[in-house]
């Protein structure tokens, strides 16, 4: 069951952020439903999970983007697995800390894959910090908080959390 | 709500771990050969995906079309009045055009030529963008089984598009022009001069290395030169609109408006490559006769 529903989140995801999130950018930059979806499945399912949905995720969305396979599935593999961990050492968890959380690390990833991709001399570090990496990590701390809020509000969250994870 | 528990043994948890961990490896030491392995097998999760892409792009496409139509009567009338004034303007054009329309019949049979001498093409539709921020490029629906590869140039009527960089069994990638990290052989068509286009992180395109000495000037075209693959002589790549000459530099640069908008493209046909001819081929050398 669980891996029908991850499977689902998988196919889901694509579309969703090829086609329809491109009217919600925001000077051009989207957010990363990606990102988003493998930080709290990590984070509420454990390391392993948010490690192996983070690599299929970032697979099967390097399938459709000009990122290449390797820096896609290995950095939303790598979140999966650190918010897992990070997962584990919380026993209460608010939103609030939670979108800073998404914040830092959508940055500290942002910042990452300039130096993955091998980008053109003109997507320097700085100009990838300024008109990417920070909206980008805005988008993702909002549209992240926002869906955690949702759960926590109408399930027992850390019930969920500690189920998941035996 | 509960969520459902598969519980995992201790045991199966290391092993799942030790095998990511091996296939991260693996993708850091082997990243060439990895990477066009996963590729291969990501062929049928790319078809498989395409589906509710496909499906999501129908359904968005639709929304967007009775959006527009309901938009476009808000100014109906007013529309109206204005096609009546110009209905006037085209009966009077008309006779103009009957006579054009004779030397239009002379043209056609060189045009026709041209059309020969195209490559042939594969026509798609546009039914994504890019997922991420760092590329600005395209889903097409038309990939691999269709005769997709990479490397293949897009065009549409007005001009260049980009290129294929990826393809899956029936989705492709295209990297636009105005992406930094794209880069088409371009020929200023009045002073023929060359250089390569590049995209500018301004969503515009740039024609770089172009000899000093050229007399390159605002407003002349650039198209594709043919020398790389991908692209045929002559198809429009954009208009300079600024010429940029540094002191002390070897080369000078063009800042170009591409003729194709990319953020409002939807159909494209993509460029399927032809055999290279022989050198015999070539000069016109007469095939033996068996």
């Amino acid at each position: 069951m669980k891996a029908l529903v991850y499977f689902t989140v998988i196919i889901g995801l694509v579309p969703v952020q090829s086609v329809l999130l491109s009217h919600l950018s925001v000077w051009g930059v989207r957010p990363d439903l990606g990102f988003v979806a493998v930080c709290l499945i990590g984070l509420i399912a454990g390391e392993l999970d948010g490690l192996l949905v983070g690599l299929a995720l970032g697979w099967a969305m390097s399938l459709f983007s000009g990122q290449d396979l390797i820096s896609s599935a290995i950095l939303k593999g790598a979140v999966g697995y650190i918010a897992g961990l990070a997962g584990q050492q919380v026993v209460y968890l608010s939103p609030v800390v939670l979108v800073m959380g998404l914040l830092v690390v959508s940055c500290v990833v942002g910042l990452v894959t300039p130096l993955a991709l091998t980008l053109s001399s003109q997507q320097d570090l700085w100009w990838a910090a300024w008109t990417v990496v920070l909206p980008q990590a805005c988008l993702d701390a909002v549209i992240g908080g926002a869906i955690y809020w949702l759960l926590w509000s109408r399930l027992n969250i850390e019930q969920v959390m500690s189920e998941s994870r035996m | 709500m509960r969520m459902v528990n598969l519980r995992v043994s201790y045991n199966a948890r290391r092993i799942a771990l030790g095998l990511a961990v091996i296939l991260v490896l693996g993708f850091l030491l082997l990243p060439g050969q990895l990477q066009s392995v996963f590729q291969s097998i990501g062929s049928p999760l790319g078809w498989v995906i395409s589906w509710p892409l496909q499906a999501v792009a129908g359904i968005h496409d639709r929304i967007a079309d009775t959006w527009g139509r309901y938009v476009a009567l808000q100014g109906v009338e007013e529309e109206n009045q204005q096609l009546k004034r110009e209905l006037d303007l085209i009966k009077e054009q008309n006779g103009q055009l009957r006579e054009a329309s004779a030397a239009t019949e002379r043209l056609s049979a060189l045009l026709e030529f041209k059309r020969q001498a195209l490559p042939t093409s594969v026509a798609a539709q546009v039914i994504g963008r890019d997922i991420g921020n760092w590329y600005k490029t395209i889903i097409l629906n038309k990939g691999a089984s269709d005769g997709i590869q990479s490397d293949q140039g897009v065009i549409t009527p007005a001009g260049v598009v980009g290129r294929i960089v990826k393809t899956t069994a029936s989705t492709a990638v295209v990297l636009l022009v105005t992406d930094p990290n794209n880069a088409i052989a371009g020929l200023i068509q009045r002073t023929r001069d060359e250089g390569i286009v590049e995209g500018t992180t301004q969503g515009q395109a740039r024609l770089k290395y172009i000899p000093l000495l050229s007399n390159a000037r605002p407003g002349d075209h650039v198209v594709t030169s043919g020398l790389v693959g991908g692209f045929p002589r002559g198809i429009p790549i954009g208009t300079i609109i600024r010429i940029d000459k540094e002191e002390e530099a070897l080369f000078q640069s063009a800042e170009l408006s591409p003729e194709v908008d990319p953020n409002r493209v939807e159909d494209v046909l993509v460029i399927r490559s032809l055999p290279l001819p022989t050198e015999g081929e070539r000069l016109g050398v007469p095939k033996p006769k068996p």
